[in-house]
């Protein structure tokens, strides 16, 4: 088909179009056309179009864009358009010799002069201009001058009168229309396209015509038919296109439209325009239609199919009169619409409406599963490419659509066994007639499910979270889930692996962040608590885990792109850590070795992988492994950017960081609103594993100088919390956290429980988890051995000895625990202290050195830096490196070295380095 | 000149002078604060005798326009006015563990002996005075060092050149506190009454405070000079980096001078070498000594504390042996 593309003239292609019978046409005239394929109007139609229609597009679209910034007074942008405006008008001039220069140009020029002028004359407004406004402003304004001279007779004439320019040029095409043929359909083109939205309505209505056409009036004169047709028109346009040209008005992108608002005394003329344009229009289709109404009797069936303006039953028409429908046309036909495809000025509603039309003739004449197959594959990728732009996502009654048109095809799929789909189907190889052979499909069904699991993302993205709209669309996750669990089914019988692996990683995406409350409610032994429960539990089937296990083994097994396997370990991983199975998702993310190479994946998979170490720590955090909690967590809440780093959100950066184009990236990687997690429990997580860490560190190593920090984020917390001038209760989690922690510092490990779990912590945090009840014992639990701990730390050095007993009865822990808490800690050298069996007491060993002692180890420290340093400027001075220490070999030097080594040596040390006094050497030497 | 430089060597204090640092300090300084008066005097023989002060106002932020200099003037025409000694000879300073050897003394010491030759710095160690021994003590800079300040020349070999060490930079002034008789008098009375529990203060054992305090100054001061100290190295490394090169540029000529000539062409001509190796910025090592001097203080400081308390503890402990 495509060949017509390159043919100017319309006889010239109707020749080509096809083997039968070849007849010019012109359809200003009226005559009848027996056996004529409709197709071939709708080709020289195409073809003619994209020759000027489509530069005369461009130029509205660009008006458009600038009666928009016009609007909103953004000169910068009008400014832009403006030139690229003319650049485009320039690229259309052999056109516009031709044809004149088009009103709407002339209109938009004069408009827009207008409209600058005043815009110069509102000295107030310039003021409060940002200053690229005001710049573009007196640019565009001497631009629009200049440019406005060549025009100056039309914009004069245009002014004067600008109902009557309007309408000369409509008479002036008048005369045209009915010359030559190829320059009439040249201007209905030229004309429709200024109003593209309403097309599909007038379109409507003119099958509604034709359908009356056909009832009583199929024999009848074509002089008749038109009059009657023009007359119907009438009376039916300021009903009907009046009406649409209304309601579309904010919507659609008509360009006609903004004529037609722009100004009271313009719309007039707007609107006669149009009904001419219809008229003409429908004068070409009258004739097709009376042609193709006798050869078509399924008139009456077809009405179901369409949906589209309520009140006007349209009719396709499709074939010719007469045509024989078999399996060669519809697929003809069905190229046909398919050439349309991804073009400028193809109406895609329309398109899908085509496309339906054409199944169900298909199913009509029984043309066999093949074609009916072929034909939805192709609906359901008009329905994708409804919306040209990537970011914008599906409108409800699309996916709607979609949906359906998914799960019809694979019932169609399921019912018959003998289709065989594949991308890999070569065109010319495929089988669609009703035959012995098995039927052979080009088409590949999981593309189709994972690109509607895409949409669906897409819509749930961009559904505020928090309305009943997120919820209503919500439920439709259980239908994506169904299509792909029927896919599933499906590919496993006959699907490739390489496809089984992916609709795999589909299910598993659909199923890893889902907590199985059923398995949890079983393994805790509880049964549900009515029968009917029981009764849907049962039916429900085997257990997330076990799917999970089963088709992540199967990828790990059989995926060879390493894509989907990361995703599997990673989902699976995820997986057992919410359902706390934390060794299995250690050992898995252990082994994966992810960690060493995540940062080489793309961004969706390295979100993946943040989420799955989030959910691992917090996995941890709940089994008691705090350390490891905190490990798991240290790298995502340490940066402070938790939430775009889980993709849960961007953040507030300035443009320079961040273009318009980078942020719409990463607004489509944004993991929706139902499968977040919760950031402040994440957060709370975090900081109480750091306090409990923390704080027997910090306890323990008062007075070492070289402290380091476990969590960096946590002493922020505390340094945060001390810098309040006044302190109140607690009433942040944080502010929380940070009052558990103080109290924790001084062992009082009851007031730190109460601070971190009470009813404001419950309802926030503690109450998200599955096991509530169960994180909380645990954490009580901690709380008491690190607050035992950090109370030895603190307070050791003003006991002699203290009973097992006592410390037991303390912290309410029993004796066996605390017993083993302090041996540990006497074990790992950390408390000076040894048991005393008989009486059940800690004996304290005073070897902790007091603080000035500590001071005194770290002055020595200090010093013995100082000296090196020193040591290197007097080996500059000498000329030699290592001088010094050949001549010292005896001296301080060596000494120090074993201080440093051995701080028992300090004495000595000191000594020695008094011995050496070279400092003093060298200080005479400035 | 030459003959009043020899003047200074010794200060006598009235007791008053003693008396009104101690209560401005009771007043106004506190913790780490420092305060600051004007001393009045007179120079008899060869000895500055200082007879009055006066303290400077507290300096606040909001009244930045105040004037330092009038406010001095005019008090000192006041007590001229009531026939006080009005000569100005110095200045006294209180110090926290005797911490005051830094840029600003050295600064205003400077420009005060540089307008008054017989000018005294005196240092008031509230804390050593609160533990019953009263520490004032009179400070000079050095002649050398005075030099080295009217020239400004703190780069190391200016330093080097003056051959001044942290020792040498200032000098202590022995005072002498003089009183009248009748306060003398009244003194022995005073003593006389006081109950031995007064006394006690003396022999306070708890040392590590005063210790610690110390000890955490000292450390500050020997990190400053670590870092000055490898400032230092790095300034010497990349000197010593560019003579190479200059000199491996300076013998890379020659030899090509040396070529022409044998072709007898003329040599090249000289370039500013120095234009083209600019010396590395030095550090100014004035603070380097200054710091040196401080840490000195500061281990004098420690010093004679502990051997104070050294006698303490043996002093008790000989006592638990005799019970």
């Amino acid at each position: 088909m495509s060949r017509f593309f390159a043919t100017g003239s319309d006889s010239e292609s109707e020749e080509s179009s096809s083997a039968d019978e070849i007849t010019p046409k012109a359809p200003g005239a009226t005559f009848k056309q027996s056996l004529l394929l409709s197709d071939d109007e709708e080709d020289t139609k195409r073809v003619v179009r994209s020759a000027k229609d489509k530069r005369f597009e461009e130029l509205t679209n660009l008006i458009k864009t600038i009666r928009n910034a016009m609007k909103i007074r953004d000169m910068s942008k009008c400014l832009e358009e403006f030139e690229q405006l003319c650049r485009a008008f320039l690229k259309s001039k052999n056109i516009v010799d031709k044809e004149g220069v088009p009103p709407f140009y002339i209109r938009l020029l004069a408009d827009l002069e207008d409209y600058l002028n005043q815009l110069w004359e509102d000295k107030e407004g310039k003021k409060k201009m940002n200053k690229n406004n005001a710049k573009a402003l007196s640019t565009l304004r001497q631009k629009i001058r200049k440019y406005n001279r060549d025009f100056e007779s039309e914009i004069a004439a245009y002014k004067e009168n600008p109902q009557e320019s309007a309408d000369e040029e409509e008479e002036e095409k008048e005369p045209e229309d009915s010359g030559s043929s190829s320059d009439s359909e040249g201007e209905v083109s030229s004309k429709s396209f200024l109003k593209k939205k309403p097309e599909a309505p007038s379109e409507a209505t003119k099958f509604l015509k034709s359908a009356k056409g056909s009832g009583d009036e199929s024999s009848s004169s074509d002089e008749d038919d038109d009059d009657d047709d023009d007359e119907d028109w009438g009376s039916d346009q300021s009903g009907s296109s009046g009406e649409t040209s209304d309601k579309e008005e904010g919507k659609t992108s008509s360009m006609s439209m903004l004529f037609l608002k722009k100004a009271q005394d313009t719309e007039k003329p707007g609107v006669r325009k149009e009904e001419r344009k219809k008229k003409l229009k429908q004068k070409e289709r009258i004739e097709e239609e009376a042609e193709e109404e006798g050869g078509e009797e399924a008139g009456g069936g077809w009405e179901k199919v369409k949906g589209g303006v309520p009140l006007v039953k349209e009719k396709p028409k499709m074939f010719a009169k007469g045509t024989e429908i078999n399996t060669a046309v519809v697929v003809k036909k069905l190229n046909e619409i398919l050439q349309a495809r991804g073009k400028k000025g193809t109406d895609r509603a329309a398109q899908i409406e085509l496309f339906h039309a054409l199944a169900a003739i298909a199913a009509e004449n029984n043309l066999g599963q093949g074609i009916l197959v072929k034909i939805k594959f192709n609906i359901i990728a008009s329905l994708y490419d409804y919306n040209p732009n990537l970011a914008a996502f599906m409108k409800p009654d699309m996916w709607k659509k979609c949906l359906d048109c998914i799960d019809e095809l694979l019932d169609i799929l399921f019912e018959h066994n003998n289709i065989f789909i594949g991308e890999n189907i070569a065109e010319d190889s495929e089988n669609l007639a009703v035959s012995d052979q098995p039927f052979r499909v080009r088409g590949c069904i999981l593309t189709l499910v994972e690109r509607m699991d895409e949409e669906f993302t897409k819509i749930m993205q961009n559904t505020d979270p928090h309305s009943q709209e997120y919820v209503d669309n919500l439920k439709d996750e259980g239908r994506v889930c169904g299509i792909v669990d029927r896919l599933l089914t499906y590919m496993e019988n006959k699907g490739s692996t390489e496809e089984i692996c992916r609709v795999y990683l589909r299910r598993i995406m659909h199923t890893y962040y889902k907590f199985d409350y059923k398995a949890h409610r079983r393994s805790l032994g509880l049964q549900g608590e009515t029968k009917s429960e029981q009764d849907q539990e049962e039916s429900e089937g085997e257990d997330s885990a076990v799917i999970m296990d089963r088709l992540c083994k199967f990828i790990y097994a059989k995926d060879r792109t390493d894509r989907i396997r990361t995703c599997a370990i990673l989902c699976h991983i995820y997986h057992h850590a919410l359902h706390s199975r934390w060794y299995q998702a250690r050992d898995l993310m252990l082994m994966s070795h992810l960690q060493d190479n995540i940062q080489h994946a793309d961004p969706p998979v390295q979100i993946l992988y943040n989420r799955t170490m989030v959910q691992l720590g917090i996995c941890a955090f709940r089994q008691g492994m705090i350390k490891d909690a905190h490990n798991a967590l240290l790298d995502i809440q340490s940066s402070g950017r938790a939430k775009e780093l889980l993709g849960q959100g961007l953040l507030m950066r300035n443009m320079q960081e961040r273009n318009a184009e980078q942020e719409k990236i990463e607004k489509r990687r944004q993991v929706p609103f139902h499968m977040h997690i919760n950031l402040e429990l994440l957060e709370c997580v975090y900081l109480v594993s750091a306090m409990l860490l923390e704080i027997p560190y910090m306890a323990a190593h008062e007075f070492d100088a070289r402290r380091r920090m476990i969590s960096k984020q946590f002493h922020h917390q505390l340094r945060v919390g001390e810098r309040q001038p006044l302190l109140g209760p607690p009433e942040s989690m944080r502010e929380h956290v940070v009052a558990a922690s103080k109290a924790m510092k001084m062992g009082d490990w009851r007031t730190c429980h109460s601070f971190i779990i009470n009813e404001k912590m419950n309802s926030k945090v503690w109450d998200l988890f599955p096991e509530a009840q169960r994180v909380r014992e645990m954490l009580v639990r901690k709380i008491q051995e690190e607050s035992l701990r950090t109370y030895l730390f603190t307070y050791s050095s003003v006991y002699d000895s203290i009973s097992m007993a006592t410390l037991s009865e303390m912290f309410e822990l029993e004796m066996p625990t605390v017993h083993s808490i302090i041996s540990k800690m006497i074990i790992n050298e950390e408390l000076m202290a040894s048991l005393d069996q008989p009486t059940q007491t800690v004996v304290m060993h005073r070897t902790e050195p007091t603080s000035l002692q500590n001071m005194a180890l770290q002055l020595a420290e200090k010093l013995g830096n100082l000296v090196e340093n020193n040591e290197r400027v007097f080996d500059l001075k000498q000329g030699v490196y290592g001088g010094y220490f050949n001549r010292d070999q005896k001296g301080g030097y060596q000494q120090k070295q074993s201080y440093q080594r051995d701080q028992k040596s300090y004495q000595q040390k000191q000594s020695g380095y008094q011995r050496g006094g070279y400092r003093n050497q060298n200080q005479g030497n400035y | 000149m030459a003959s009043r430089e020899t003047t200074v060597f010794g200060t006598i204090n009235q007791t008053i002078v003693v008396l009104k640092i101690i209560k401005h300090y009771q007043e106004e300084g506190q913790g780490s604060e420092v305060v600051q008066g004007v001393l009045l005097g007179l120079v008899v023989d060869d000895r500055l005798e200082i007879t009055n002060c006066f303290p400077f106002p507290q300096h606040t932020e909001d009244d930045a326009d105040f004037d330092e200099v009038q406010y001095q003037m005019e008090m000192m025409r006041s007590l001229r006015h009531v026939n006080i000694d009005h000569l100005h000879v110095g200045w006294y300073q209180s110090t926290y563990y005797g911490s005051f050897v830094s840029r600003a003394l050295l600064d205003s010491q400077f420009s005060y002996q540089h307008a008054i030759e017989e000018s005294v710095v005196l240092i008031y160690d509230p804390i050593k005075t609160a533990q019953g021994s009263l520490s004032l003590k009179a400070y000079r800079l050095t002649p050398k060092l005075m030099e080295i300040c009217k020239e400004k020349d703190f780069t190391p070999e200016g330093l080097k050149k003056a051959n001044i060490g942290f020792e040498q930079m200032f000098e202590e002034v022995p005072i002498v506190i003089k009183n009248s008789h009748l306060i003398n008098v009244l003194m022995w009375e005073l003593e006389d009454k006081s109950t031995v529990a007064d006394k006690h203060e003396l022999l306070n054992l708890s040392s590590s405070n005063h210790l610690e305090k110390s000890l955490q100054l000292l450390m500050d001061r020997v990190d400053d000079m670590s870092q000055d100290i490898v400032k230092y190295n790095t300034y010497s490394r990349n000197l010593s980096k560019q003579q190479q090169q200059k000199h491996q540029y300076l013998q890379r000529r020659q030899q090509e001078n040396a070529q022409r000539q044998s072709r007898g062409e003329p040599p090249l001509p000289e370039e500013d070498i120095s234009k083209l190796f600019k010396p590395p910025q030095p550090p100014p090592r004035m603070d380097t000594l200054l710091i040196a001097g401080q840490i000195n203080n500061y281990c004098q400081n420690v010093k004679e504390f502990t051997s104070q308390n050294l006698g303490k503890l043996f002093m008790a402990e000989a006592l638990q042996g005799h019970n």
